[in-house]
């Protein structure tokens, strides 16, 4: 677990030092994000965590049935 | 003049199709793979700019429209109509192999359809073919959600026609090129939004797509849906509302996704997220936009019909093909996790696999146009899309609980299939100017840049950190979501009870009524005094607590109802005794 975890934060700190060196200074779309070293790291960690919780909620409170919802599938009318 | 250069390349496959059940079973096989191979070569023949037109009443029908466009199309519905005949090799069902003929030819026949009847017929073939893929799993569930795909399109279908007509009458043209606005394009809109699985037209995909056979959901993934990106992207490139449904429906199809129980719903779902992103580059509009929607949909329908290949051979090895029921695979199945993960990197946009040079094309448009919210929403699907078919399906599937399932052999063709596939799908990765010289303009973008690898990998990594973080957490539920085909599949009991239950109680009802009015008729003719005391009784009995009564017999005797001759005396003595009181009285 610990090992993993140092894994994930050495390519954290790798992946914004790529981005401070190679990237944001070509600055080269001019989105506000453009200019901030790794941007997308956190993009992926907070939408993927985001995304989980949405759908879990829709899912729960809304969008999840029991399998025979429809109607049984297993007769032949 | 036909010519090779302006061929219709689906009256070979309507002619193989014809053909094939007239051969042994052993050949058939081997014949379908003859058939889409002759199709290449007239395929490879064709040049950009030719036409093929016949005189047809006051209008000219043009069955082969060649452009690039229709050609970057045609190669992969011809590349992928190949790998799907290879994975399914094994299959000895002649209806599944003709239909997967007709519907790859009728594919090929929209997309050169240079005129809207030639697409319009060709359309409604589409429909028609692949519906028997999924009826060909021959189970309830497959039998009735193929019906359900099939009304679906059948309105489509009639709503496009509807549109074809009122343009034909508006325009007196009925060449299929850009549409200028009007109710005849809109009508004709919707008819490609349902094809193209736009929500909230999406309801059927999901719901059909895991139902079809093994081979047959192949080749689903691979062809309706793309043919309607190509017909959007041919008639209404630029329209700023399909950017804005193509981003906010890439963001649909992972939400959903992530709720999916069978792993091949998941997959569907995908398909819906990923053709959001073309839908997205074709609104966009400009050459970099349908590049990239043309480049997607190249890639798109190889991976996915790889990944479907994969959960199609776990399907057919254990019977299974929900998460709550899959498990512990990867001591059993492990090269079909190798060849899963090529199709699940690919969508997911790893670099060098396929997605990574088509996706960020689209995405790339966008940042072109200044659209950042477009841009982010793009993302977020991408991060959703690796979660799910990068991280959670495989780990569900081959690893999680170990279930002890014990697979069948798979047969090697659906093994072969499945590795040809992804080494294109890596082919592409490496080397983008395979696909990339295939698209409709010349391409000024160059995906392996610094920049775009470092992002893509931070966005990768860290989602693959925050599903580690929560991975326990997760479990598989087993459980269906609604989704938009709960407005036709629920209310349809409702409609049932109203329209089919309700008059058939109704009329029963009367019926009844009706009869047991007859009955009592026939018992007062019969036995006139019998059923008035019979009444009088059981009134009695019911009102006044006076015992149950008897039943008088069904037919009349005299002698029972025959009143005693002391009664008749005494009424008479009374009558007489009434007669002098009132003669004393006056």
């Amino acid at each position: 677990m610990r090992r993993w975890i140092v894994v994930f934060i050495s390519l954290l700190v790798i992946s914004i030092l790529l981005d401070l060196f190679l990237v944001v200074g070509e600055g080269h779309d001019g989105f506000p994000w453009s200019h901030i070293a790794g941007f997308f790291a956190l993009f992926g960690f907070i939408g993927c965590l985001v995304l989980m919780g949405v759908a879990k909620l829709l899912g729960h409170y809304w969008l999840e049935r029991e399998e025979d919802y429809y109607g049984k599938n297993d007769d032949d009318e | 003049m036909m010519t090779m250069s302006n061929f219709p390349l689906a009256i070979i496959f309507v002619l193989g199709a014809m053909l094939l059940p007239l051969l042994p079973r052993q050949a058939r096989s081997w014949a379908y793979l003859a058939v889409v191979s002759i199709a290449f070569v007239f395929l490879i023949n064709l040049e950009a700019g030719a036409t093929l037109s016949f005189p047809f009443l006051n209008y000219e029908l043009v069955v082969s429209r060649v452009d690039r466009l229709s050609l970057a199309f045609g190669y992969v519905f011809v590349i992928m109509g190949f790998l799907g005949g290879v994975f399914g090799f094994h299959v000895k069902d002649t209806l599944q192999q003709v239909v997967a003929l007709l519907y790859v030819g009728s594919s090929l026949g929209v997309v050169f359809a240079g005129d809207l009847f030639t697409l319009l017929v060709f359309w409604e073939i589409m429909a028609v073919s692949s519906v028997f893929l999924i009826w060909a799993r021959r189970t309830p569930q497959s039998r009735r959600a193929g019906f359900r795909y099939l009304l679906v399109h059948a309105f489509g279908g009639s709503v496009l026609m509807a549109g074809v007509i009122w343009h034909m009458v508006s325009t007196g043209s009925i060449l299929f090129n850009h549409f200028e606005g009007g109710i005849a394009s809109y009508l004709i809109l919707f008819s490609f939004a349902l094809n193209a699985a736009v929500p909230p037209l999406n309801g059927w995909l999901p719901d059909a797509y895991p139902e079809g056979t093994v081979t047959g959901s192949v080749f689903l993934s691979a062809f309706t849906t793309k043919v309607a990106v190509y017909a959007l992207a041919r008639g209404f490139a630029g329209l700023e509302l399909l950017m804005w449904a193509g981003a906010i429906m890439a963001v649909y199809g992972v939400v959903f996704a992530f709720l999916a129980n069978d792993g091949r719903r998941l997959l569907a779902y995908h398909i819906i997220s990923q053709v959001g992103y073309m839908v997205a580059g074709v609104g966009i509009g400009t050459e970099m936009g349908v590049n990239g929607a043309t480049a997607h949909a190249f890639a798109h329908i190889l991976y996915k019909g790889l990944l479907f290949m994969g959960m199609g051979t776990v399907l057919y090895a254990t019977g299974r093909s929900k998460m709550t029921e899959l498990g512990g695979l990867f001591r059993s199945m492990w090269p079909v996790l190798i060849l899963f993960m090529v199709g699940a990197f690919s969508i997911s946009g790893v670099p060098l696999f396929s997605g990574f040079v088509s996706k960020s094309m689209v995405i790339y448009a966008a940042e072109l146009e200044h659209q950042g919210a477009v841009v982010l929403l793009l993302n977020l699907a991408s991060i959703g899309t690796f979660l799910s078919i990068g991280l959670k399906l495989p780990y569900f599937t081959w690893f999680s609980t170990d279930r002890n399932l014990k697979p069948e052999p798979v047969p090697p063709g659906m093994y072969l299939g499945m590795a040809l596939t992804s080494a294109i799908c890596i082919a592409i990765g490496v080397y983008p100017a395979l696909l990339y010289n295939l698209l409709p303009f010349a391409v000024h973008y160059q995906p392996y840049t610094a920049s775009h690898v470092i992002e893509s990998m931070q966005l990768l990594i860290f989602t693959g950190l925050a599903f580690w973080l929560v991975m326990r957490k997760l479990h598989a539920e087993a459980t269906i979501t609604l989704d938009t085909d709960w407005v036709y599949r629920r209310p349809s009991r409702l409609a049932y009870r109203v329209f089919s239950v309700a008059p058939a109680s109704l009329f029963e009802a009367v019926e009844q009524l009706s009869l047991r009015l007859a009955r009592s008729t026939v018992r007062l003719g019969a036995n006139p005094p019998g059923y008035l005391l019979d009444t009088i009784r059981t009134i009695g009995h019911t009102f006044f607590g006076t015992k149950k009564p008897v039943p008088e017999p069904e037919t009349f005797s005299p002698d029972r109802y025959r009143i005693p001759l002391g009664i008749m005396v005494l009424v008479v003595l009374l009558f007489l005794i009434a007669l002098l009181a009132w003669d004393v009285i006056t």
